[in-house]
């Protein structure tokens, strides 16, 4: 059954396909040119960004054309006589309902084309299997790193507070989380008591932080700056207050110079602190104590 | 042997009704406390607060009558199975009854629809009122408004109170009212089922409310643990509240499976079905197979609280995710229990207003099954950041984008039938153009949140807060809205005013994209859903959002005046059928007779058959000699 | 008409008594500040329960039995300016749930004033920057202003009735609120020790309004 128009069709399909070519080459324009967050502070947050600038580009032109026809449709295809009138009996057109499932399925499968390979690309290669670890991470994508040269980070949540340990600095643990530009972190997210998110908006991460679990992922800062941290995930009173401005991305010098401080000042804590594990259990059950 | 001449009815010295119901709920309760406290080893209340929960119901349920039946059957009693409509004296019994069958226990699914629009609208009023509160808070970035224990207690019986409602909204007044209708039966398959699965309803609200009083519950509506273990006895009513609603889920669903397959009108073939009916059989298949998996992690979670497992519990061997699994295994298709049945009510409303047959009706039709198939397969992408699996994470990710697929036949169907076509635009049909508008922003949104590497910045953000009030108050309100200026003349016998519809619509629809588009910026902007604290640079966002919220809150209660104005002081008789379209349930008399049709109709013509020359009426009223369908 | 309008009224009425009632009962729940106005000075008391405490009795407490600061938690004071804090510590030690808070940061001079008892129930005094995590009764905590105060538990050694005198201050940035808490696992019968008192305003959480 070839594509078949019939004459009654032709100006409205002709009129509309003209506005929805106009309208979209000017709304893809619009959607190119729009910053997107969460900027490009870290090579994963500006994957993001361009993911999120893909995203709207592909979905402008289907908001336009569906509403076009909404609002086509409410100005020329209103009943114009006092009495009800039936319309033209159409039943269905196998070839437009075709056209339609196969370019919405065309997109979707892009999309989810497109979505899987920024993961891959470093993401699920690399959180896998990796030893000592019960549950992998959230990578959030990004170019493969040199694994050597790495920062591990762990961040630990707990109500209502993230703090930070740094193993290869001797287990130091800090109340504000700075690192150095250009140097792939390994971050270990975990908490002390109930599920947290740990959100650093500037560098495109957010990881759940469950009790038990190590939740990995990788980051790359690019550029020195500073960074939000947020809870996103419901954690009780004052979980709108578990935020902190002063993250920081500062070069490797003064990060030397930053962590040494930290480790000088919490030395007299040092000892009663437990020693550096991918999951912490300090208290089970406290109830009906 | 000594036969009985003749079985003399006999009831239950018990008399039943509402009053005597919360007589029995009381004592239900303190009943359940004292039984928890007995065996209260752990001292922390939550077991005589569940107890004392289920007992209240229990009580409520038997206070109603609930027992009558089954304890006469026990008995030897003779009891009349199944209410008889075709019978005249039943007929007779129901008409004398009057208004106060709204108010007890009635086997009649127009009563049990009508009390559940009213409860409904009820409880729609106190949620609405929680989000009103929700977003003064938010006017300023501090908590200097609400302190943030009452702000999250708000969170918490907003979400839970509008997840009742929605879970609802359609499937109770409309699915119950209107099905049996449209397939030409004179009854539900189980009414007592269907009676059930509305009275659990009103406690369920009830009980949510009580958590007032002990503070609120901390979680939202995911009750994710630890959190919600950590919480005190204001998360039992959450726990029990819940597992009301999935009992309606579950009553509802099989009741409404069992009568669209077994009691169509003969005639009502699968394809001559309206496409309100389709709606409401996939929703039907969601509810019964989805709701059993939330009462299960409930009773864990019920369970972790009062005796001490320790499902959720990692340090003691459980698993946090386990519950997120099992939460969001109910959770997504439940989200698809919100919106089918409003797919169902936009794919029928368009045609009958449009005048034309529905564009691609068997389309439509598998839409509807494929949305209801791929919801189970999804709901792991409420999880991509919380550390389960990342292997899983492209699968999840491309099975939530298929969904887009038949989400899009929807749109396909609607604007298909719209095409050349000569359409009347009355306030429902004003309604169903403002879901397709809102819907597909709702869907489009979904797809940034499908995307992995988008929804690692997007997840718990005020976007996907404003992605699912798009798709449940864009989509499934709007859609209910335009099912009560559609039906309600049918269902009430009163016309709503049209002038009031025509401008609580335009309020309502500008105010909502006024409300919510907004929020899908703050969410991008790093605002956290649920925070009571937000960044000061975001205030001027959030205090024009609050503004557009109160008009929102403004067009309900326009609604509201125009029910009151409508029913009570400017009545307006409704004809039989004022829109003079097909649907099989406009061709009764209004207000419809308590049997429903005299005669069980013959099905002879599809309900969208509009503008085919020598098309059948829809159905011969005449009946069949010796019909049995729908006795 | 006049049966309708009394109905249609009556009905709109109780809904308006419930929608009062709903919003009275947040409006009624919320503990007061302190009433010291534009102080710069603070004391408080921690005790195990509300309902027993001596100095600031709570007779009506909802909760007698939950842990909490006295007299109240709500704080008003002036901004960009030195606050001194004096707390009588009077629970026992719980411990923390992570050690790293039982240093002291934040306060003026990165120390904090302490008259405490020994083991061998003899009173001590003196300046100290950490404290023995295990030790740890209570924190006070203001995040926001990097204020970081553990609270040493009364020794089981010292004289039944005697408190922890601890004293030190520091300095508040621009008008605002801040949240403080404690970090001590305190919330007896909730799992992990964080529901309860915790989660309340008035018990082991409040405010710092800056003004």
């Amino acid at each position: 059954m070839g594509l078949r128009i019939e004459p009654a069709d032709r100006p409205h399909a002709i009129r509309l396909l003209i506005i929805w070519v106009i309208l979209s080459v000017i709304g893809v324009i619009a959607a190119l040119q729009i910053p997107y967050p969460p900027g490009n502070q870290s090579i994963q947050g500006d994957d993001q960004a361009k993911t999120l600038q893909l995203l709207t580009a592909l979905a402008t032109p289907v908001f336009i054309g569906v509403v076009m026809m909404v609002i086509y449709s409410a100005i020329f295809f209103r009943r114009n006589t006092p009495e009800l009138v039936d319309g033209p009996p159409m039943l269905g057109h196998t070839p437009v309902q075709v056209a339609w499932i196969g370019i919405s399925a065309i997109l979707v499968l892009f999309l989810a084309f497109v979505g899987i390979t920024t993961l891959a690309s470093d993401g699920v290669a690399r959180t896998v299997g990796v030893p000592g670890r019960a549950i992998g991470g959230s990578t959030t994508g990004g170019a493969a790193q040199n694994q050597a040269s790495e920062l591990e980070v762990q961040v630990i949540a707990q109500q209502w507070y993230f703090t930070y340990r740094f193993p290869s600095y001797g287990g130091v643990e800090t109340t504000h989380l700075e690192v150095p530009v250009d140097r792939p972190l390994d971050i270990h997210v975990t908490s002390l008591d109930i599920i947290h998110s740990w959100w650093a908006y500037e560098l495109g991460v957010k990881a759940d932080a469950n009790p038990g679990v190590d939740n990995e992922f990788h980051v790359t800062p690019q550029k020195t700056g500073s960074f939000t941290v947020r809870c996103a995930e419901l954690c009780g009173l004052w979980h709108g207050q578990m935020s902190d401005t002063e993250g920081k991305v500062v070069s490797q010098s003064d990060f030397d110079t930053w962590i040494a401080q930290q480790q000088k000042d919490y030395a007299v804590i040092a000892s009663a602190v437990p020693s550096y594990a991918p999951s912490y259990f300090p208290a089970p059950l406290t109830k009906g104590s | 042997m000594v036969v009985p001449s003749a079985v003399t009815e006999r009831h239950l010295a018990l008399p039943t009704g509402l009053i005597t119901a919360i007589l029995l709920a009381i004592p239900g309760y303190f009943f359940g406390v004292w039984l928890g406290t007995l065996f209260g080893l752990f001292d922390d209340q939550n077991t005589g607060v569940i107890l004392g929960y289920g007992f209240a119901v229990i009580g409520f349920l038997i206070g109603l009558g609930f027992l009558n039946y089954p304890l006469g059957r026990l008995m030897g009693w003779n009891m009349q199975p199944v209410p008889v409509y075709s019978d005249v004296d039943a007929v007779a019994a129901a008409a004398r009854q009057g208004w106060t069958r709204y108010f007890s226990l009635s086997l009649d699914h127009k009563v049990i629809g009508l009390q559940y629009l009213v409860t409904i609208l009820i409880m729609l009023l106190f949620g609405g009122i929680g989000a009103m509160l929700i977003r003064t808070s938010l006017l300023v970035p501090d908590a200097s408004i609400t302190p943030p224990g009452q702000y999250i207690m708000l969170i918490g019986l907003h979400a839970v109170m509008m997840i009742f409602i929605t879970s609802a909204v359609i499937l109770g007044p409309f699915g119950n009212y209107l099905v049996p209708l449209m397939i030409g039966a004179r009854r539900m398959a189980f009414p007592r089922l269907e009676a059930l699965s509305f009275w659990v309803v009103p406690p369920a609200a009830v009980i949510l409310a009580a958590a007032i009083f002990w503070g609120g519950f901390p979680t939202g509506w995911t009750g994710y643990p630890p959190l919600s273990e950590q919480a005190g006895q204001g998360m039992d009513s959450y726990i029990v509240g819940f597992v009301l609603i999935a009992i309606a889920l579950v009553t509802s669903g099989i009741n409404m499976l069992a009568t669209i397959i077994t009691m169509r009108a003969p005639g009502m073939t699968w394809t001559r079905l309206p496409m309100f009916v389709w709606g409401i059989f996939t929703t039907a298949i969601l509810g019964l197979l989805a709701a059993p998996v939330l009462a299960t992690a409930l009773i864990q979670l019920a369970l972790d609280r009062t005796v001490q497992t320790s499902f959720f519990l990692a340090s003691n061997g459980g698993s946090n995710y386990l519950w997120e699994n099992l939460f969001w295994f109910f959770g997504h298709p439940e989200v698809y229990i919100f919106i089918l049945p409003a797919f169902g009510i936009i794919m029928d409303i368009v045609p009958h207003f449009a005048r034309k047959p529905l564009w691609g009706y068997r389309t439509g039709v598998v839409g509807l099954f494929g949305v209801t198939l791929l919801s189970w397969f999804v709901w792991q992408h409420h999880l991509f950041v919380s550390g389960i699996a990342p292997v899983l994470r492209p699968f999840y990710m491309l099975s939530t984008e298929l969904i887009s697929i038949p989400t899009g036949i929807i749109f396909l169907v609607t604007l298909g039938t719209l095409w050349r076509a000569r359409v009347w635009y009355t306030v429902p049909m004003l309604f169903c153009m403002g879901f397709l508008f809102n819907f597909l922003i709702g869907g489009i949104s979904g797809v940034y949140l499908s995307d992995v590497p988008t929804d690692v910045t997007l997840h718990g953000s005020y976007f996907s807060m404003a992605h699912f009030h798009y798709t449940i108050v864009g989509g499934e309100i709007f859609a209910m809205m335009a099912a009560c200026y559609y039906w309600l003349p049918k269902m009430t016998g009163k016309m709503l005013s049209p002038t009031i519809g025509r401008v609580h619509f335009w309020v309502m629809f500008i105010a909502f994209n006024s409300t919510f588009f907004p929020l899908f910026i703050a969410g991008i902007l790093d605002m956290p859903r649920r925070v009571s604290v937000y960044n000061p640079a975001l205030q001027g966002l959030n205090q024009w959002v609050t503004y557009s919220a109160y008009a929102l809150f403004g067009s309900m209660l326009l609604f509201a005046a125009n029910l009151i104005y409508s029913w009570f002081f400017v009545t307006r008789p409704a004809l039989a059928n004022p829109w003079q379209v097909r649907g099989l349930e406009w061709q009764v008399p209004t207000p419809v007779p308590v049997n429903n049709f005299d005669r069980v109709p013959l099905i002879v013509a599809g309900p969208y058959d509009y503008g085919i020359p020598n098309a059948r009426p829809v159905a011969d009223f005449g009946g069949l000699v010796g019909a049995t369908g729908g006795g | 008409m006049v049966r309708r309008v009394s109905i249609v009224g009556g009905s709109l009425v109780v809904l308006v008594v419930a929608i009062v009632a709903l919003v009275g009962l947040f409006v009624l729940r919320q503990p007061g500040p302190l009433g010291q106005g534009a102080t710069t000075k603070i004391h408080l008391e921690t005790v195990a329960a509300v309902g027993s405490a001596n100095e600031w009795p709570r007779p009506n407490d909802p909760h007698p039995d939950w842990v909490g600061y006295l007299p109240t938690t709500i704080l008003k004071v002036p901004a960009n300016s030195t606050i001194a804090v004096q707390i009588d510590q009077e629970d026992s030690a719980t411990g923390l749930r992570n050690p790293f808070w039982g240093k002291v940061f934040g306060t003026d001079g990165g120390n904090i004033h302490m008259k405490y008892f020994d083991d061998k129930g003899n009173p001590q005094e003196g300046d100290v920057n950490s404290i023995d995590p295990t030790q740890a009764a209570h924190t006070f905590a203001i995040p926001d202003l990097g204020v970081f105060v553990p609270l040493l538990g009364v020794n089981s050694a010292a004289p039944s009735g005697s408190a922890n005198v601890i004293t030190f201050s520091f300095k508040t940035k621009g008008p605002g609120i801040y949240h403080w808490q404690c970090f001590v696992p305190c919330g007896a019968k909730t799992i992990f020790g964080n529901g309860g008192p915790m989660q309340t305003l008035g018990y082991m959480g409040g405010e710092l309004i800056v003004s």
